[in-house]
């Protein structure tokens, strides 16, 4: 295992704790992208371009996105009633 | 539950699941060692069989293509329950006011936020369709690609806003995109079955190695599954952004 394996998997293990300890959900979203991209990167490194091709565009893109329009959902509601 | 159960519960699982857990770790093999042979059958097979140089593209539409079939109706039957769920009491009607909240106002995007998004559409599009054309050959496909391309459309969102996003993003054109591609992959696979061949058995010649558009049969179904996905994951992110948008009484 390379130093860049093993400061990669650092950054994964890093950033998936900063999830589950990060109690605010917006900044939980953000806390999964940055997971993603972290797992993008060792995916890369790895030599798995497909895989982090999909992790990338899911992971960082399109699922943060989903949960921030659901908290904005929720947030409009409250404030409505 | 109370805290105290709950750490109960804590070590009296780790105590029972830790043993198991360091037999397996202990068990695993070693490190970048891969004891399956199909991935390296594939390597070393798939080039002269199938004149492609991206060996995923080749076992996701070619070896494999029937599973691929059904990961696409999976993600149609999964868009579709997200569609009739969130769409149930709330309409269509593409002339709708995002919702604001009660005493904050709503501030314009930035000047430079809009001139980086318009910039960066286009460009994120062509990237995609680059992704999508180059299936065979680099790494990425049908999937990535559709994704990308769904992606760079909700830049319209962030940089001009919900109602030219609403203006632009017709549903009616997503709906055909997606189904219509998933209806051409199951097509695409019964026409080898017509000339007496199997279910999308690759009959067309697959042309030269690494070039473009080698794999024919392949190319089709990568096409039909990046427009399934690209207007499927457009679909998904239009409904959820209609969740942000105002109530109507007439709806």
């Amino acid at each position: 295992m390379t130093l860049l394996l093993a400061a990669l998997f650092v950054l994964v293990a890093a950033t998936g704790t900063g999830v589950v300890l990060s109690r605010d959900p917006v900044r939980q979203v953000m806390a999964i992208a940055a997971h993603g991209l972290g797992l993008t990167l060792l995916f890369l490194a790895l030599q798995a371009p497909d895989v982090a091709f999909s992790e990338l565009t899911v992971g960082t893109a399109a699922v943060p996105l989903l949960f921030l329009v659901v908290l904005a959902s929720i947030r409009n509601d409250r404030k409505g009633q | 539950m109370s805290v105290r159960f709950r750490l109960l519960l804590l070590i009296a699982s780790t105590i029972i699941l830790l043993p198991a857990v360091v037999v397996l770790a202990l068990g695993m093999p070693a490190f970048g060692a891969h004891p399956l042979p199909y991935g390296d059958a594939i390597n070393r097979d798939a080039p002269g069989q199938r004149h492609i140089s991206n060996m995923v593209s080749a076992v996701n539409f070619d070896y494999r293509g029937f599973d691929t079939m059904g990961e696409e109706f999976m993600l149609v039957t999964a868009v579709t329950g997200a569609v009739m769920l969130l769409r149930g009491t709330r309409g269509e009607s593409p002339g709708a006011e995002p919702e604001e909240v009660p005493g904050r106002s709503v501030q314009p995007a930035g000047e430079a936020i809009v001139l980086i998004c318009r910039l960066m559409l286009p460009v994120s599009l062509l990237f995609g369709i680059y992704v999508v054309l180059h299936a065979t050959a680099t790494p990425g496909g049908g999937f990535q690609g559709g994704v990308i391309i769904a992606s760079a459309v909700l830049l319209l969102y962030l940089g001009d806003g919900y109602r030219v996003w609403r203006s632009i993003v017709r549903s009616r054109l997503l709906h055909l995109c997606e189904g219509g591609a998933a209806a051409a992959f199951v097509l695409t696979g019964l026409v080898p079955m017509l000339l007496g061949h199997a279910f999308l058995e690759n009959i067309l010649p697959t042309g030269q190695f690494r070039d473009m558009l080698a794999g024919w049969l392949m190319q089709i179904e990568n096409l039909a599954v990046a427009f399934a996905v690209a207007g499927g994951f457009a679909m998904l992110f239009l409904e959820f952004l209609e969740e942000t948008r105002a109530p109507k009484g007439e709806e």
